[in-house]
């Protein structure tokens, strides 16, 4: 992996869509950066990396997915995108086609992508 | 530097393989909450990999009656030694 | 040093404001400032004027609002988390017409631009999650 990208702020996103907040709040406040003009990026950690399925849909009574805000990236200038190798592996998933455009990074270079970046919100 | 501050227990969650993951050489890790179970002689183990910068906060060991279970290689601070972490520390990461 | 606080647990079902709250009052003890604290995802229950613990547990509300009166420490609350969840002040509650109000002063709604704001111009963001 090359040409790790620092930035402003760095939102780490660790959890799966439609179980709970997490995914929709962190992803929230990234786009919010975005606008404050941030230099934003964003991991996709463990679980986090199942936000990156194609295919999402709304919950059975209408819940947004988080499929639609993650379209609005490119919008905001957010194309400093990240997803755990590893955890993409461990799903078998890694020879899926994601629904945006994240490199993939290894575990040893994780420690790096969080010292380059100024400030990181952890979701 | 960067501190992670790590509420969970090893016993409970792998939450914390994700910490010892984005922790760079010089990093540290806090146990607080939970977390501080982290510190007893049989599961410290799992945080083997950052022993000598590894903190457990002193508040959270004694309201669990933990405080004389700990391995001696956790260092003990209290809340005022988390203040004084973070003062240390360029940002802080907390994993949950 | 300048510090805000990222609080995201819900009071008295998880430690994370009662970690918040002694980090808070020890922050300031050291002499640092304590320029605000945001509520985010369930720490916004945090600012339930209603909340009516028992007697002898702490009184999490009560002691925000005392950071606020002698820190001047802001107490931010996400306008959407709150919104979806009850919580809201008097102009949002006749907005919405609803008959009562559940937020008052000095918990304040804000936006998610207001966090990011603590993030960057304050020394340090410390969160506080469930």
């Amino acid at each position: 992996m090359t040409g790790l990208s620092g930035g402003d702020l760095l939102v780490i996103l660790r959890h799966a869509p439609h179980g709970s907040s997490w995914l929709k709040e962190g992803l929230d406040t990234a786009l919010v950066a975005a606008a404050f003009g941030q230099r934003v990026s964003l991991l996709f950690m463990g679980d986090g990396v199942m936000a990156l399925l194609p295919g999402q849909g709304s919950g059975p009574l209408g819940q947004k997915g988080t499929q639609p805000t993650l379209q609005m990236l490119e919008m905001y200038d957010i194309d400093s995108l990240w997803v755990e190798h590893q955890a993409l592996l461990e799903r078998g998933l890694n020879d899926m086609s994601l629904s945006v455009d994240a490199t993939r990074i290894e575990k040893d270079a994780i420690s790096r992508l969080l010292a380059e970046h100024t400030q990181i919100l952890n979701f | 530097m960067v501190l992670h501050i790590l509420n969970r227990s090893p016993s409970m969650s792998r939450v914390f393989q994700q910490a010892l993951d984005a922790m760079g050489t010089d990093d540290r890790l806090l146990l607080i909450e939970d977390g501080v179970q982290g510190a007893l002689p049989q599961l410290i183990p799992y945080l083997e990999p950052v022993l000598g910068r590894l903190f457990v906060l002193k508040e959270d060991l004694v309201s669990r009656a933990l405080e004389g279970h700990c391995d001696a290689r956790a260092i003990v601070v209290d809340v005022d030694g988390f203040v004084s972490l973070t003062e240390e520390a360029d940002k802080t990461v907390s994993w949950f | 040093m300048q510090y805000a606080l990222l609080v995201q647990g819900s009071p008295y079902s998880y430690q994370a404001s009662h970690s918040a709250l002694r980090f808070a009052q020890a922050v300031v003890r050291r002499g640092h400032s304590l320029t605000a604290v945001f509520f985010y995802h369930d720490g916004v229950y945090n600012a339930a004027r209603l909340a009516a613990p028992p007697q002898d547990e702490p009184h999490l509300y009560d002691a925000w609002a005392q950071l606020h009166r002698e820190h001047d420490t802001e107490l931010l609350v996400c306008i959407a988390a709150a919104l979806r969840r009850g919580l809201m002040d008097e102009r949002e509650s006749s907005r919405h017409g609803k008959a009562g109000h559940s937020l008052e002063p000095p918990f304040i709604l804000t936006g998610l631009g207001q966090l990011i704001e603590a993030s960057t111009a304050y020394d340090r963001l410390i969160s506080f999650s469930p």
